[in-house]
């Protein structure tokens, strides 16, 4: 049975008619346009679909829009403003931590959190904040690199 | 598209009516991860979501008055490992929480929640069957207190009924002179979906011999299990290579873990007694002797 539910994305409201059994990755994707989050695995193993949910990480592929509703959600595309990219984003590209790019999003957003959390993890906390997402091109040394260098400016 | 009902519950009673109502039709959601995943996968396409995220009667973690803990079935992974009051007083729950999965995980997946889905390689049930915690069960006649050892009745089956939600979970103070620990084994630490051994152990020394002791094993059977044979042949003893032999014997005679991809069942059952018996070491150290 359809619902209305009130997603507060990136700072904006939306309210959305939903079926409870929606997921929020496929809101943002298939009806906001919001394609910036990817969506993959759909088991929450991979991490291309983190969005920040009330300034925590979470799997927007197991997150029911129901369950959602009146909460702030962040994606990846909140990270530049006024077209500049922000400092994890600069750092990602500078280091060649994107090569096919399809986890890129969920790293950023999972990097986002930890930053904001804490500005200068050490590179074990960095490899455990990050230790949930997946990336097959890169072998994860870059994208460590790209948030250790973030942490030291 | 879908004809599934949502109830958002306001209350325990209001979570617990709906559930009454359903007659079996509801499944109850939290944090949504092992349930999701199944609607996902099309392995459930539920007619009837009681939600009962946020409700403050699941919330909090307490120390009772005798010094044990009352854990809110709400209460997510990453407020357990945050919790100084589990640092303080089980900190073999720390041990076992940390191994669970990832941040993005902990976030929203609630202790209650994998107690409840009962999978065999969930981590909380392993640490709760070592630990002898009790369950309580809000359903139409009130709270009823279930043991953890006698919750897990079979494959994702436990000893609730179908109109009655987990409140709380009580975990008993820490007995004098005993040490507990939690030892896993996972092909991928942040992915513990697949294939993945568990042991939690609480003993009691007296001396150099294992007075007492409480052993949980997961991802070796259909259901997380409570390895009361295996006990036996240690209670009494002092940690040695004939004791663990035994124990080895034991665990081989008594799991059925299912053979997966990854490992087959024979593989498991050795992991399994390898990974109890550091357990075992470990939490005997920790014990430090009386």
């Amino acid at each position: 049975m359809a619902m209305d539910v009130t997603l507060i994305i990136n700072g904006t409201e939306h309210t959305v008619s939903v079926e409870p059994t929606e997921t929020v990755v496929n809101i943002l994707r298939d009806r906001l346009g919001l394609t910036g989050t990817h969506k993959d695995c759909c088991m929450g193993i991979c991490g291309a679909c983190t969005v920040l949910l009330d300034g925590k990480p979470v799997s927007s592929c197991l997150l029911l829009a129901a369950q959602a509703d009146g909460q702030h959600i962040r994606t990846v595309e909140d990270l530049e403003s006024d077209g500049h990219l922000a400092p994890v984003q600069e750092a990602f590209l500078r280091h060649g931590a994107v090569q096919c790019g399809y986890c890129t999003p969920g790293f950023l957003m999972t990097a986002t959190a930890l930053l904001d959390e804490n500005p200068s993890p050490s590179r074990d906390e960095i490899i455990d904040a990050l230790k949930g997402n997946l990336c097959r091109c890169t072998g994860y040394k870059k994208i460590i690199e790209a948030v250790e260098d973030v942490a030291a400016r | 598209m879908s004809d599934c009902r949502y109830t958002k519950a306001t209350s325990v009673a209001e979570a617990v009516e709906a559930l009454a109502e359903a007659d079996g039709e509801a499944h109850v959601i939290a944090g949504g991860i092992a349930l999701v995943i199944l609607m996902n996968e099309r392995l459930l396409e539920p007619t009837w979501l009681v939600d009962v995220s946020g409700l403050d009667e699941l919330k909090g973690i307490d120390e009772t008055v005798d010094g044990g803990l009352r854990i809110g079935a709400g209460v997510t992974h990453d407020e357990l490992e945050h919790s100084p009051a589990v640092t303080r007083l089980r900190p073999m729950l720390i041990e076992m929480v940390t191994e669970i999965a990832c941040g993005r995980i902990k976030n929203k997946g609630t202790i209650g929640g994998n107690i409840c889905l009962a999978d065999p390689q969930g981590d909380p049930p392993i640490a709760m069957l070592a630990l002898d915690a009790i369950f309580r069960a809000a359903g139409p006649g009130g709270l009823r207190e279930i043991p953890a050892r006698e919750f897990f009745t079979g494959l994702y089956e436990t000893a609730l009924a179908e109109d009655e939600i987990l409140q709380d979970i009580v975990v008993p103070p820490a007995p004098a002179g005993s040490g507990a620990a939690y030892g896993k084994f996972a092909a991928r630490r942040a992915m513990d979906y697949t294939s993945t051994i568990s042991t939690g152990v609480e003993l009691v020394r007296d001396g150099e011999a294992i007075a007492s002791i409480g052993i949980g094993l997961g991802g070796v059977g259909v259901a997380p299990v409570w390895a009361q044979a295996t006990e036996r042949v240690i209670v009494g003893e002092a940690p040695s290579d004939a004791v663990f032999a035994r124990a080895r014997e034991s665990v081989f005679d008594t799991v059925e873990p299912l053979g997966d991809a990854l490992y087959s069942a024979d593989y498991k059952r050795h992991v399994a007694s390898v990974i109890l018996k550091r357990t075992i070491i470990e939490a005997h150290a920790r014990a430090g002797g009386a």
